[in-house]
């Protein structure tokens, strides 16, 4: 009997949650912007992804001597070539998928971060809180732009490296609004229910504050991809990122300043494709907020 | 009030130290900071010795860390690395008119666009007027500057001419060389042209932003029912919006400026760099590229400093502006 | 009783939303009608549209998503929804006057109580400062509070939520209108203070001479006060009589089930659970077809479920939209 009910209120929970997720993606789906948004990152993700399917060529050969370089397009090379002879349009998935794949890699694991952080500091309160938000207070009043090039220049120019350089200076944000969230969450009834009956702070910070925050979280790490993909190219455009061979976004406008007289469709299309992306990004993250809560400030 | 100002001044220190510490540790990473140097064959070996020796590579870190630390606060910040015979602090002096001049306009400008800009598209919600501004906004906030630059760049130095066949604009740079002397109005206008392109450029993504933040602050007053109120007892609606609704959408809005005063002076590195103007930004990457520590640390640690002093001149200010908070 | 002037006359009103989910008939052909002087209840469930109905008279619905479609508001012999916003805006504030249900944030946080309750006056006198200061602080005494001198230059935050209400109905009858809408504007109020400001405005009633509106979802709150009471349900009025008859003879089940629900001490055995009404309020996007409250009617037949029913006097003065009215 009492089995019973627990499952028909476990059922009820369910579509309750289905109902919540069913609610979002439909007012998503009514957001223009986010639709926008999502039809530009989908178009992105064919791009890189399917695009190599399509278009075989290797983004790290290289014609040999004059004739190869600066190519403009041509039934061999769609997007033309650039100054080593190597075919742009190749580079352009290949670097759009390591630009990609370090936005997506540092802004989720900066809001892990930011979240762990926030959640540690809000749930303990006292010593800790007010030493880990003098800490965030601290890494937000560096300027992160300098920083992260003195880094680069420290730590070396993998892509691993470039994570986490991104990772260091963007977790705060996170950290602040899971802290503010998790201060009024241990406050709510559930959760002195929980602690009433013994649950631990480990478990009631990951089983029953952290759910509550990630609906916020996925919205700002999906704006936070964007920013990173953005963080990405300009350390890479200083030279400081990802190293040739290896093609990125950002440091394929490297040296672009320098062909803006004879090559300038170099400078277009890799920028372009950076803006499209986290237009992309902006707008569905933007329409993913207000389907969650209009009135959430992020 | 001034025991809190007081307090607050205090809180400060440890937050400065923590600064300085990063500043110091990042920097001390390198394995060795005079690299660069000993491959200049313009430097003699006996001055790197020297160097060396003066900022204390010799000693243990924390000793080193002793020995930046109280000439920082002595005011003696060592000398420059990548412009042998002047001081760090000559350097930084150098830079920081420059870059104040164009942050400064780009940061007025900006406001001057985006607040009234974010009051209409709030107070038209879901208009045409509204969808422009947003996507607007959007565009702004997702451009790469140094690509917008390049394309600016692109635009009005490459295929814009003058009829003499000159660039419409100056592509980099902050004056023409050779009218030091001239006229105030030569040179006014000289330096005007220079300004256009980075100015636009940082204005289009800042204007960005900053009709995003008035819009959704004015988005949130004016469903509040205070606003509904003043509707209530038959004030005008240009008064509801200009005087009701704005007062108290721009508390926030009034923080968001104290806070955004420091990155004036830290200047905007990678603009500066594309155009070729001798600011803060790119002197400090160019100190940290160049191996010059001692600028680069003192620039990291002077545009810190800034954003910790400004932060709680944005809490005294927010206290001032909104009669709802207490100094306590 | 109904040989006094009638003051305002709501005809067949029709007040619909557009929302992203669809059309919700908020009010959907609703009467009421108030006279000179006298106090009206409108009472009904959440939803059954009656603090629309409150702001459709103050012509105060937001627009979009909000919209009158029809009907008519004939205050003093004219019809409110054919004014421009200017007229209505004069009207506002003057002629009538609204309190809100949350005094916490009615008031603007960023003006003192003492400005905003001058503001109003001088709106609609033409009068200086000084004089307009001067009735403020004789409304703040009105209306019962201590130290009005002290009080006209505190801030909203700096005053308890009796107090502000209070200092709601002191802006709200500075211009002596001749209707004052209090919209829940005791329900977020402790039950002692609840008392105090439904004193106070029954008081302020017998002193000034105004009509009161009073609307609210609690029965109890209108019995002592209200001569008449309207019963609200889903957008329509259900049973309109005086308050006797309502708490005497209610007509409508309906409003047997509301006054079944309230709990009455004496009567009261401790294990009998307090009667409440089955069901729910229907959803605004999908109302019932016949009467709107067959659904839940114990006495709904095939005809309550098909037709209707239209609001017709049962008795002088008692209007009942039932088409199995309960017997006295």
């Amino acid at each position: 009997m009492a089995e019973q009910a627990v499952a028909a209120e476990k059922k009820k929970r369910s579509s309750d949650d289905y109902s919540y997720v069913g609610m979002v993606f439909h007012r998503l789906t009514r957001h223009k912007l986010a639709m926008a948004g999502a039809v530009m990152l989908i178009l992105m993700m064919l791009f890189v992804f399917v695009g190599p399917l399509v278009w075989r060529a290797d983004p790290n050969e290289q014609i040999p001597g004059l004739e190869g370089m600066f190519n403009p397009p041509s039934q061999a090379h769609p997007l033309g070539t650039d100054d080593y002879g190597r075919d742009v349009l190749a580079r352009m998935f290949f670097g759009g998928r390591i630009s990609l794949f370090i936005g997506f890699i540092s802004a989720v694991s900066a809001t892990l971060i930011g979240a762990f952080i926030g959640l540690l500091a809000g749930y303990y309160g006292g010593w800790a809180d007010n030493l880990l938000m003098r800490f965030t207070d601290a890494m937000l009043s560096i300027p992160t732009f300098p920083l992260l090039i003195a880094l680069a220049s420290v730590m070396g120019k993998g892509m691993w490296q470039i994570i986490m350089v991104i990772v260091v200076f963007g977790w705060m944000s996170d950290a602040r609004l899971v802290r503010g969230l998790a201060l009024s969450l241990k406050e709510q009834e559930y959760v002195e229910a929980a602690r009433a009956i013994g649950a631990s702070a480990n478990r009631i910070m990951w089983r029953h504050l952290f759910p509550n925050t990630l609906a916020v979280l996925i919205v700002s790490t999906t704006i936070g991809i964007g920013s990173s993909i953005i963080y990405e190219a300009s350390i890479s455009f200083l030279g400081f990122g990802i190293q040739a061979p290896l093609a990125s976004w950002g440091n394929m406008l490297q040296n672009a300043q320098q062909f803006i007289w004879n090559a300038p469709r170099l400078i277009v299309y890799p920028g372009l494709a950076i803006f499209i992306t986290v237009l992309g990004f902006n707008f569905f993250g933007d329409g993913l907020r207000d389907a969650i809560d209009p009135k959430l400030k992020l | 009030m001034r025991d809190y100002v007081i307090r607050r001044v205090l809180g400060m220190i440890p937050l400065i130290l923590i600064v300085m510490i990063v500043a110091f540790a990042i920097f001390s990473l390198v394995p060795n900071p005079f690299a660069a140097l000993i491959e200049n064959p313009r430097i003699k070996k006996a001055d790197i010795e020297r160097l060396i020796k003066a900022w204390g590579f010799d000693l243990p870190w924390y000793l080193r860390f002793f020995k930046w630390f109280s000439g920082v606060i002595k005011g003696d910040w060592g000398p420059s690395l990548l412009y042998p015979g002047s001081s760090a602090r000559d350097v930084i002096a150098r830079a920081l008119p420059v870059t104040i001049r164009v942050m400064g306009i780009e940061f007025l400008l900006s406001l001057l666009i985006a607040l009234p800009i974010g009051i209409i598209s709030a107070v038209k919600q879901y208009s045409v007027t509204d969808y422009v501004v947003t996507v607007f906004s959007f565009l702004g906030m997702s451009m790469p500057t140094f690509w917008f630059g390049l394309m600016m760049m692109m635009l009005f130095s490459v295929f814009l001419k003058r009829p003499s066949g000159a660039p419409l604009l100056p592509a980099g740079g902050i004056m023409t060389p050779g009218l030091e002397e001239a006229p105030f109005w030569t040179r006014f206008v000289d330096q005007l042209q220079y300004l256009v392109m980075p100015v636009l450029v940082l204005a289009f993504s800042s204007v960005g932003s900053w009709t995003r933040y008035m819009r959704s602050s004015m988005l949130e007053v004016v469903r509040q029912d205070y606003i509904r109120t003043a509707r209530a007892k038959g004030v005008p609606e240009r008064l509801v919006i200009n005087k009701h609704a704005l007062r108290n959408a721009l508390i926030p809005i009034v923080t968001l400026v104290a806070l955004s005063v420091p990155g004036i002076v830290g200047g905007a590195s990678i603009t500066e760099k594309i155009f070729n103007i001798p600011g803060m930004g790119s002197l400090i990457i160019a100190a940290e590229t160049k191996s010059d520590y001692p600028t680069a640390m003192v620039g990291l640690m002077l545009t810190s400093v800034l954003v910790i002093v400004f932060n709680l001149i944005a809490d005294i200010v927010y206290a001032w502006v909104d009669p709802r908070i207490k100094y306590s | 009783m109904d040989n006094r002037e009638v003051l305002v006359d709501v005809k067949n009103l029709r007040t619909f939303f557009y929302t992203e989910d669809g059309v919700v008939p908020a009010v959907d052909g609703l009467d009421l009608t108030i006279h000179r002087g006298e106090i009206v209840g409108l009472v009904g469930e959440s939803g059954c549209g009656k603090s629309v109905t409150a702001l459709s008279i103050m012509r105060l619905i937001p627009n979009p998503p909000g919209k009158i479609i029809s009907g008519e508001i004939i205050f003093h012999g004219e019809n409110l929804l054919k004014k421009s916003e200017e007229e209505m805006r004069l009207i506002r504030g003057d002629k009538i006057s609204m309190i809100f249900q949350e005094p916490m944030t009615s008031l603007n946080p960023v003006f003192t109580v003492g400005d905003q309750i001058s503001e109003a006056i001088t709106l609609h006198q033409k009068t200086d400062e000084a004089e307009a200061r001067k009735r403020t602080v004789e409304m703040l005494h009105l209306v019962g509070i201590p130290e009005p001198e002290r009080r006209y230059r505190q801030y909203p935050h700096e005053l308890s939520g009796g107090m502000r209400q209070r200092v709601m109905i002191a802006m709200a009858l500075s211009s002596n209108p001749d209707l004052l809408i209090s919209d829940e504007a005791t329900t977020a109020l402790d039950v002692t203070i609840q008392a105090q400001i439904l004193d106070l405005m029954r008081g302020l009633q017998k002193k000034l001479g105004m009509a009161i509106l009073i609307i609210t979802h609690n029965l109890a709150v209108v019995a002592e006060m209200a001569e008449t009471i309207a019963i609200a349900y889903a957008g329509k009025i259900v049973e309109n009589a005086s308050a006797r008859e309502i708490f005497k003879s209610p007509r409508h089940p309906y409003t047997y089930g509301l006054l079944q629900s309230i709990p009455k001490f004496a009567e009261r055995r401790t294990n009998e659970p307090l009667p409440a009404i089955e069901g729910m309020v229907p959803s605004p996007y999908h109302m019932p077809n016949g009467c709107r409250f067959n659904p839940r009617c114990p006495f709904a037949t095939e005809k309550c479920r098909a037709e209707e029913p239209e609001l017709v006097e049962l008795t002088p003065g008692h209007l009942v939209r039932c088409f199995h009215p309960i017997e006295p």
